[in-house]
């Protein structure tokens, strides 16, 4: 199963408005995957253990590489909505 | 009026936000649309997390205020009144008989702002009205009006409105996030403040020089950015210096730990909540005003990854405590606790002022939070007042013991808010409408572009990420 990080400043607040959203989505589109929510600052290069991290914030450059990092604040605001819950589809389920 | 207004808030004192929460969560999401079952859901879950909130909160206790105590004493610090943190102050402060209205009059108060064009800000950050019920939360606690309550809360959101549409500019171009601004008093309320000392130290050349990498600071300090050991250790010293017994110091340095991992937890299940009810508005005023721009009005917890703002917030830790010891004799009582992790949020709109500076932007943070020490300790009483009147099980024991919120009470309009109602209402008023007028002028004539900070400031670059997305 793909894992996905839900990052924002604190864990809290715009993670979870934006793991209603995924989840929402990919319980529609039938797909399976394990989300965590997280803290920016517990994000550490060395220990990422995500296919696909969604931030409401910048992430440290380092961080980067490690996973594909799509920007959240688009489902916050609702502008760009669809071609971000898009993009996030075509990570988890890459054509094959 | 008054008088209506005081019974209805009497009457949501006696049922409790237990049950009035739901209840008009329901309703409003009713009003802006949303399917019964779904906003039913969401009122519920909202009272369901207030339960889990509500136990939670116990853990803060009173072992931890007796703790606080010995540790003033002990030390000879005077530093007796603790910092319970934010989380715990916004479920107390939605808890309270404004809170429990504030959301759905926020929502109103907005768009009505947003129809005549006294504001470009839509806030769906409806958990952020949070701010609005603590400003009301103290004043009801200073006047014992619900209707003055009710007022200084609608005042101190106009403000946030009239912060966010002022530094718009500069913070979308800062962040690189076009689209939208930042009605969020935790951040926006330090900005007025800071903007002189701001022009000023941005005229010290020397300052600019010494330049801080926020990448090493990071690395250095990161174990700080992580609550639940800030928790532990902040806790063990603490009981340490309070001269507990081995055991009583572990355990408190676990307890703290705990406090910073489960309060936040319950308060994503008030998000849960709110989120629905906060889309629902987005959707309501996006149909009804097509064709015109406005900004969407987030949590100022989208600038918080910016490396600049991470470092300064890191920094921000050591340097709350040795402000808090130095400004002892000044009269600070406040001894910073568990809003130590809430560093980045007093940074996040410090660091456009001085175009992304670590150490600048750590220097106004100090200057911000010195002077908001004094206001947190005089702000104390109130916020004792709001706990002990809550569903909490917060047991303060008679007479000593008292608690602040260093975040929020540290605003500089969350205390002259409550100063202001303290004075006869006309004087309150006029004020007031001063102040908004004053507010609305500075937002025309002045505007916080780049220009005003960033002239000669090659960092600004370098210092702004790129957005998520690239």
């Amino acid at each position: 199963m793909k894992k996905i990080y839900l990052v924002c400043a604190t864990g809290i607040a715009t993670s979870t408005m934006v793991r209603l959203r995924v989840e929402g989505f990919l319980r529609e589109q039938g797909v399976e995957a394990a989300v965590q929510q997280m803290r920016v600052t517990e994000l550490h290069a060395d220990r990422i253990d995500a296919d696909l991290i969604i931030a409401t914030t910048s992430i440290p450059a380092d961080v980067r590489g490690r996973a594909q990092v799509v920007d959240g604040i688009p489902l916050i605001t609702g502008q760009g909505a669809n071609e971000t819950l898009r993009r996030i589809l075509e990570i988890l389920q890459p054509a094959s | 009026m008054s008088a209506i207004l005081e019974a209805i808030g009497n009457f949501l004192n006696t049922l409790g936000p237990l049950i009035v929460l739901p209840i008009v969560i329901t309703i409003l999401g009713l009003i802006l649309g949303m399917r019964i079952d779904r906003a039913f859901r969401s009122g519920l879950v909202t009272a369901i997390a207030f339960v889990g909130i509500f136990l939670t909160i116990g853990l803060l206790g009173e072992k931890l205020s007796t703790i606080g105590q010995a540790f003033a004493e002990r030390t000879g610090t005077g530093l007796d009144i603790i910092d319970i943190g934010w989380p715990a102050a916004a479920a107390l402060a939605f808890g309270t008989p404004v809170g429990n209205l504030i959301i759905p009059i926020g929502i109103a108060l907005n768009i009505i702002l947003l129809v005549i064009g006294l504001t470009q800000t839509l806030d769906i950050d409806i958990w952020n009205f949070w701010h609005m019920a603590f400003v009301g939360a103290i004043v009801q606690y200073v006047t014992g009006s619900f209707a003055l309550a009710l007022l200084a809360a609608a005042v101190s959101l106009v403000i946030a409105l009239f912060l966010a549409d002022w530094s718009a500019p500069l913070i979308q171009k800062h962040f690189q996030m076009p689209g939208i601004s930042i009605p969020h008093l935790q951040s926006a309320g330090y900005m007025l403040l800071a903007v002189p000392f701001a022009w000023l130290i941005n005229r010290i050349p020397f300052l600019r020089n010494l330049k801080l990498d926020p990448d090493t600071v990071r690395k250095r300090l990161g174990l700080l950015g992580e609550p639940i050991v800030l928790g532990l250790i902040i806790g063990i010293l603490l009981a340490l210096l309070a001269g507990q017994g081995w055991q009583d110091i572990l355990g408190t340095g676990i307890n703290i730990a705990a406090v910073m991992l489960l309060i936040p937890r319950m308060v994503a299940i008030l998000m849960e909540g709110l989120t629905p009810v906060a889309d629902a508005a987005r959707e309501f005023m996006t149909k009804r005003f097509a064709g015109r721009t406005f900004h969407i009005g987030l949590d100022s917890a989208v600038l918080i990854g910016n490396p600049t703002v991470l470092a300064a917030g890191l920094l921000m830790v050591p340097i709350e405590i040795l402000l808090a010891l130095a400004l002892s004799p000044l009269g600070n009582r406040t001894l910073p606790f568990i809003d130590l992790a809430d560093g980045p949020f007093v940074a996040a709109m410090l660091a456009p002022l001085v175009a992304g500076d670590v150490l600048l932007t750590v220097i106004l943070g100090a200057i911000v939070m010195g002077i908001g020490l004094i206001f947190t300790t005089l702000l104390a009483p109130a916020v004792t007042a709001m706990i002990s009147t809550s569903g909490a099980a917060v047991d303060i024991p008679a007479g000593y013991a008292a608690y602040t919120v260093m975040s929020d009470a540290a605003i500089p309009t969350s205390y002259g808010l409550y100063y202001l109602f303290q004075t006869p209402v006309v004087v309150a008023a006029i004020v007031s409408l001063l102040i908004l007028v004053g507010l609305y002028f500075l937002k025309r004539r002045f505007t916080l572009g780049e220009k005003a900070f960033t002239e000669s400031a090659d960092v600004a670059e370098k210092a702004s990420t790129k957005s998520a997305s690239d």
